[in-house]
């Protein structure tokens, strides 16, 4: 779309807009570069920051890659990380997308904006009020250090979410159509399954995204309720800042590891997250 | 008339519910439950493997409250948030307009700009350790060249400024999306009719971006406000809280208490003391989703 704000710019407006836009990305970039520059060096080459370009500065050593990636418990805490991310977005879809799509369609005794608002409590809570109920909870229920007391636990955080947004979602379904499939003889069922949630697909995957990216990011439940076996990458991560010195150039990989997955699925969904991110405060 | 309507006013009767009390069930378990647990245990005197003890009254709140270690957390996330917050707030804006004036290159600006989003993290905390450190951190060789000689992560105020620049990187991105997206949604004719009378394009961004984009900016301000109170894995990951416990946040002393000293009394009304304290912030969160819900 040519914009009639860039048409109408000055010469000078212009030269001064992509130089802040260029600063801006160098900013942005530099952390990533940084990290991935340090990630193929030796221990001794991190202590020397001004060299920066690979085959110029330094010899470039995949000697860290090898270390993080042959040590079980890296490869482990990923696995934690990626079954956990998984089974918190599958398991809270089931369980919110048909009361999203409830609380858009029907009415209730109670208003269904204060039903939806009542679950938004959920999410504004902050952490550590509720750690050490949940701590105790998964104690007695013997799921302490696994990954179904994770998933548990990110199922509740992500609940209210899931619910605002795909309520907002299924409010632009249009109704008609549903209505046409009534007069067809479907059942309310056949509605949902069949015509609402199939319309509503880009959404749910936004949603599914933003879902696997919390689990994934999550540090201070991980920390707290599975340090040790079902440990994510990010509690691992975290555990070895405390316990260990820090080797930037074992820093690095382990940045490069933990920012690449979310990156890429950033890549892929960026134009729809904005209505997601907003709890359907944008019209995507 | 009756006669026909009725079916359709039945239509999803039973069906409504059965979609909703799952979820409905689940809150009241995992959230209203652990609500109600975190109060009681606040009063009580918990040790673990035997459970509550005896109930010490107020004790562990006025443990809490002459906590100095508790104060001091509380101080730092204050500053925390009230220093990112509105960084992030005007970083993001003033990316998301000039990206919405279309220079050429904008996707790609909005991509890169946009990268952040999704980062661990912890990950995030972790390599600025190596940007701050005055051992060969890129940012403190940097800076002290030019004469910034600050021992950013062993002194208070040093870790708090290099967590907040780690946090403004990570999260700028998030308003800078919901903005630009908030920004699209202005009718162009609006810009053609306000460019005949402004000045300049800042002045079109004061008189009519930013008032038009304003129900979108406060909602995403809100939101990350209140997602700020809770901040955690930055400064964790940057200073594990020290040196000594200087630059702990809330979530980490209870975290720490809890984990480490399996102190429940004492964490739980840690807990509840900051939900009180920060209730006023999230009663204008609840009344403006209530707005916007409706």
């Amino acid at each position: 779309m040519k914009n009639v704000l860039w048409v109408r710019a000055s010469f000078a407006a212009r030269a001064t807009v992509i130089l802040l836009l260029l600063a801006a990305s160098i900013f942005t970039l530099v952390p990533f570069l940084w990290a991935i520059v340090n990630s193929i060096k030796t221990l001794t080459q991190t202590f020397d920051p001004s060299a920066i370009i690979p085959f110029v500065n330094f010899t470039p050593s995949f000697d860290a890659w090898r270390d993080v990636l042959a040590d079980p418990q890296v490869t482990r805490a990923l696995i934690s990380s990626l079954v956990v991310s998984l089974g918190t977005t599958v398991f809270v879809l089931i369980l919110g997308v048909p009361a999203a799509y409830s609380l858009a369609r029907f009415t209730f005794p109670i208003g269904a904006n204060d039903i939806t608002l009542w679950f938004l409590s959920q999410r504004v809570l902050p952490p550590a009020v509720v750690l050490v109920p949940f701590y105790l909870l998964l104690v007695a229920l013997r799921l302490i250090d696994t990954w179904t007391g994770l998933i548990l636990c990110y199922s509740t955080f992500n609940l209210a979410f899931v619910v605002v947004i795909m309520r907002d979602i299924f409010r632009d379904v249009s109704v008609e159509v549903e209505d046409a499939a009534k007069v067809e003889g479907a059942t309310a069922w056949q509605v949902f399954w069949k015509i609402a949630l199939p319309l509503s697909l880009d959404g749910l995957v936004v949603v599914a995204v933003l879902v696997m990216a919390f689990s994934w990011n999550e540090a201070l439940f991980a920390s707290a309720l599975a340090s040790q076996d079902a440990a994510t990458f990010s509690a691992l991560v975290l555990a070895s800042r405390s316990t260990r010195g820090v080797d930037f150039n074992l820093a690095g990989v382990n940045t490069v590891i933990g920012i690449v997955p979310p990156v890429i699925l950033y890549f892929i969904v960026q134009r729809y997250l904005a209505r997601g991110l907003s709890l359907g405060a944008v019209k995507g | 008339m009756t006669r026909l309507r009725a079916p359709v006013m039945e239509y999803g009767r039973v069906f409504r519910y059965v979609l909703l009390l799952p979820a409905v069930l689940w809150v009241v378990g995992f959230t209203f439950f652990p609500l109600f647990a975190v109060l009681r245990y606040s009063f009580a005197s918990y040790v673990l493997g035997r459970g509550i003890t005896g109930f010490v009254g107020f004790d562990n709140y006025v443990d809490v409250l002459g906590s100095a270690r508790f104060w001091h957390s509380v101080m730092v996330t204050a500053i925390y948030v009230v220093v990112s917050v509105p960084v992030e707030v005007v970083l993001g804006f003033l990316a998301a307009w000039l990206v919405h004036l279309g220079p050429p290159g904008a996707r790609g600006f909005r991509t890169i700009i946009g990268a952040p989003l999704f980062t661990l993290e912890v990950a995030i905390g972790y390599l600025g350790v190596t940007m701050f450190s005055s051992q060969g951190g890129v940012v403190a060789v940097l800076l002290a060249k030019i004469g910034i000689d600050v021992p950013w992560l062993s002194s208070v105020w040093g870790g708090i400024a290099a967590a907040i620049v780690l946090d403004v990187w990570r999260w700028t991105c998030f308003i800078f999306l919901i903005v630009l997206a908030g920004l699209a949604g202005i009718a162009s004719d609006l810009y053609d009719a306000a460019l005949l009378d402004a000045r300049n394009h800042w002045q079109v961004m004061w008189r009519l971006a930013i008032p038009l984009a304003w129900p979108v900016t406060s909602i995403a301000i809100l939101l990350r406000t209140v997602e700020c109170l809770k901040v955690f894995a930055i400064p964790y990951a940057l200073t594990t809280g020290g040196p000594g416990t200087s630059t702990e946040v809330v979530s980490a002393t209870v975290y720490l208490v809890t984990i480490q000293f399996f102190d429940f009394g004492k964490g739980s009304a840690m807990g509840i003391v900051f939900l009180v304290i920060v209730s006023a912030i999230l009663a204008v969160f609840f009344q403006q989703m209530r707005k916007r819900l409706a």
